[in-house]
């Protein structure tokens, strides 16, 4: 967490605590729009972490405590989970955090990593428009006929998160962008392979 | 060329590559034969990586060419059909919730008490502060599944004691990194759970098999620091020699035994009455781990406010967490995802009662936690479909029969696949490694008759090595990130030579007699 926001979080002011985090400035030495709000969007999507832990310690509580299991649980886990990934992942795009190995990145000259992030803008963009071509009819069709997972629970897994995936993939895909046109267009004189945040040595923590 | 319109050409050039085949090639095929693809790809995963292309949408983006070419447009549906299946994949789960015990672990003082009951356990002997950080690095590498927070934390802890005392740098630094890296040897480890995901092996399977390994790891490391330290008693002087000895105070010996084993009579007491209440036996495990956890619990909260009895009060927290966590997963009473959540609620709770428990605390821990999550996940996603389009296009079979089919004995295959992996550990991370190589490699290896499970063991000794080795040994960089600025890389790397030989070497064990690594699985 930057200083500033560690002050505003543990400060006494009217936006305090958790509220400050969410609300806080994305951790970057340039923003958009965009980076605030997926950043406000990944710093609320984070509880849901909690929220796994917690149901699933419920289920164990449940288990061996009352003796009476639940069905829902699992299903509730399995649905958090899934969401953790798919948001963690915009997340991990905006921190410029992505593994990739940079060893060549990083002796070549400044015009070269354009280019080198240029192939990196492309690669991902075709990725998700590919995944786009080949399932916006399964996501729509999955979404509209509200399509269940199958057991007996029965919760609308597949109607969630086949979008969900899609939609997520189109994020990252303009956080990519996004990124490029903030680091390396954006004003003041930056030079945005200063910036931390872009090393991956802080991507494996 | 530095105008803001190019990178919004290139999107609109990729978005139009990206739908040419819905509107250009609908009957498009390209009829490469699978040798040919093979071939290509492997260079064109090779020159993704040089240019710095994120690992997961480099095996994304070509995994969804391959089934472009290869079954035109309606294929494509794949894609998203892979990702899919492995977020519902419910045994995953595991993955965070070791990530946010490991991270909010790191950020509590639970690891420097338990330093400092250690080393007044054993901080008198030869040394013993060596000694003392590896069996700390083990206790840490049972109560978390990744690397990097450990080494960082025995970085702070263990490293300026070891240094105050006039321990040999290298050997301080070399036992630093080399059983901080054990967190993803012993169990619970998250590289196993992607491996067995990956390859479709029982984690709980792997995790009892590489139990044995991991501690024979540990064992060969504190036996070499012990025989080294004997030798040339220089390396570590002892804290009489150095004045230090105030440094290791004394304590009531029996009534610190007796506080570590109190949780465990009781829990013993707790299965005698569930016996006789004629519950089943996976009640009576659980019974016995809830029990004993829950009174470690209560004597940890009892002794917060105290100071004489340091031992108990630095090993009780780390055994709650390790009874709940590695109790449940052994005994069967619940699966690793459920033990994970166990070992999270625990972990918070222990904060809890050491009034370390703050909002930054939480929101930093989380934070680090989803960051971690991203990066794993997302790799495996795009190497899932690279993995599928692969296999479909006939390429997983062409591999293998070609290096089934020749003429060499089957260990040499084993031994070449270790060798691919001590090559590509030197460059990239364990997780890519997975995933990059399993999928062709997994096939091979039970096509020769050989046990998955005792591959997935050689893997993850493989990665330790990984860990270490220059020049992009992630050890060394975690460590680089806390130690004083005279210690630079250079220093770090060479610290690690006898420690890689004594891994080579359990390797070597471990190959030629897999029945160290199954004996407990069978």
């Amino acid at each position: 967490m930057d200083p500033l926001t560690k002050e505003r979080v543990t400060g006494k002011g009217p936006i305090s605590g958790t509220w400050a985090y969410i609300t806080g400035r994305p951790d970057n030495k340039r923003v958009t729009v965009f980076d605030w709000l997926v950043t406000a969007f990944s710093r609320t999507a984070m509880f849901l972490i909690l929220l796994g832990v917690g149901l699933t310690f419920f289920e164990v509580l449940m288990r061996y405590l009352v003796g009476r299991p639940t069905i829902w649980v699992n299903e509730a886990v399995l649905w958090t989970g899934s969401a953790i990934y798919l948001f963690a992942g915009a997340y991990t795009m905006q921190r410029r955090a992505h593994i990739r190995i940079t060893a060549v990145y990083d002796i070549v000259s400044r015009k070269t990593r354009l280019v080198f992030d240029y192939i990196a803008l492309f690669v991902i963009v075709v990725y998700a428009v590919l995944m786009l071509v080949g399932s916006h009819d399964v996501a729509w069709k999955a979404f509209s006929s509200w399509e269940r997972f199958g057991t007996v629970f029965n919760p609308p897994i597949p109607a969630t998160m086949k979008p969900l995936v899609l939609i997520v993939t189109l994020v990252v895909a303009g956080l990519a962008l996004n990124n490029i046109l903030v680091d390396w267009f954006g004003r003041g004189k930056a030079d945005p392979n200063q910036e931390d945040e872009s090393h991956p040595k802080e991507a494996k923590r | 060329m530095r105008t803001a319109a190019f990178p919004i050409a290139i999107f609109a050039l990729a978005v139009l590559v990206g739908l040419s085949p819905s509107f250009l090639f609908t009957n498009f095929r390209a009829d490469l034969g699978v040798g040919t693809m093979s071939l290509l790809l492997l260079i064109g995963i090779f020159a993704l990586l040089v240019a710095g292309v994120p690992l997961g949408f480099a095996t994304g983006f070509l995994g969804a060419i391959v089934i472009w070419l290869n079954f035109g447009e309606r294929g494509l549906g794949l894609v998203m059909q892979r990702v899919y299946d492995l977020v519902v994949t419910h045994a995953i789960i595991a993955v965070p919730f070791f990530i946010v015990m490991a991270s909010f672990l790191e950020r509590s003082g639970i690891a420097k008490d338990m330093y400092s009951a250690l080393n007044i356990s054993m901080g008198r002997m030869r040394g013993g502060v060596a000694v003392v950080t590896t069996v700390m690095a083990v206790i840490m590498a049972a109560m978390s599944g990744i690397i990097g927070g450990e080494i960082v934390l025995l970085g702070l802890v263990a490293l300026p004691q070891m240094l105050r005392l006039g321990y040999n740098k290298y050997l301080a630094i070399g036992t630093i990194c080399a059983g901080g890296s054990l967190g993803t040897m012993i169990p619970p480890s998250v590289v196993l759970i992607i491996y067995g995901l990956i390859t479709e092996t029982s984690i709980t399977k792997l995790f009892t098999a590489s139990f044995t390994p991991g501690l024979m790891l540990a064992g060969t490391y504190i036996f070499y620091i012990v025989v080294r330290t004997r030798l040339d008693p220089s390396l570590a002087p002892l804290p009489s020699e150095s004045g230090l000895d105030e440094d290791v105070p004394e304590t009531n010996s029996r009534m610190e035994l007796l506080l570590n084993l109190t949780p465990f009579l009781i829990g013993g007491v707790a299965v005698a009455v569930a016996r006789a209440l004629g519950v089943g036996g996976t009640e009576q495990v659980a019974t016995f781990i809830f029990s004993s956890a829950l009174v470690a619990f209560l004597i940890v909260a009892w002794l917060q406010n105290r100071d004489e009895y340091p031992i108990a009060k630095g090993l009780l927290p780390p055994i709650v967490v390790v009874d709940l966590v590695l109790g449940s997963i052994y005994g069967g009473v619940t699966g690793y995802a459920e033990a994970a959540a166990m070992g999270v609620v625990a972990t918070l709770a222990l904060i809890w009662v050491r009034s370390e428990l703050n909002t930054v605390m939480v929101l930093e821990g989380l934070e680090q936690t989803f960051r971690s999550v991203g990066t794993i996940m997302w790799v495996t996603f795009g190497a899932t479909v690279l993995a599928g389009a692969f296999s479909l296009s006939g390429g997983n079979r062409f591999v293998a029969n070609a290096i089934v089919g020749l003429d060499v004995a089957p260990i040499v295959i084993i031994l070449a696949m270790l060798l691919v992996f001590f090559l590509l550990g030197m460059f990239m991370d364990w997780i890519g490694i997975v995933l990059l190589c399993m999928p062709v490699f997994i096939p091979i290896v039970t096509q020769l008759g050989y046990d998955k499970i005792w591959f997935g063991i050689l893997f993850s000794v493989s990665m330790q090595i990984a860990f270490l080795t220059p020049p992009f040994g992630s050890a060394a960089f975690y460590l680089k990130s806390v130690v004083p600025p005279e210690i630079d890389l250079v220093t770090i790397y060479r610290s690690f030579g006898p420690f890689i030989v004594l891994q080579a070497i359990i390797l070597a064990i471990l190959v030629a007699f897999p029945s160290i690594s199954l004996f407990l699985v069978r």
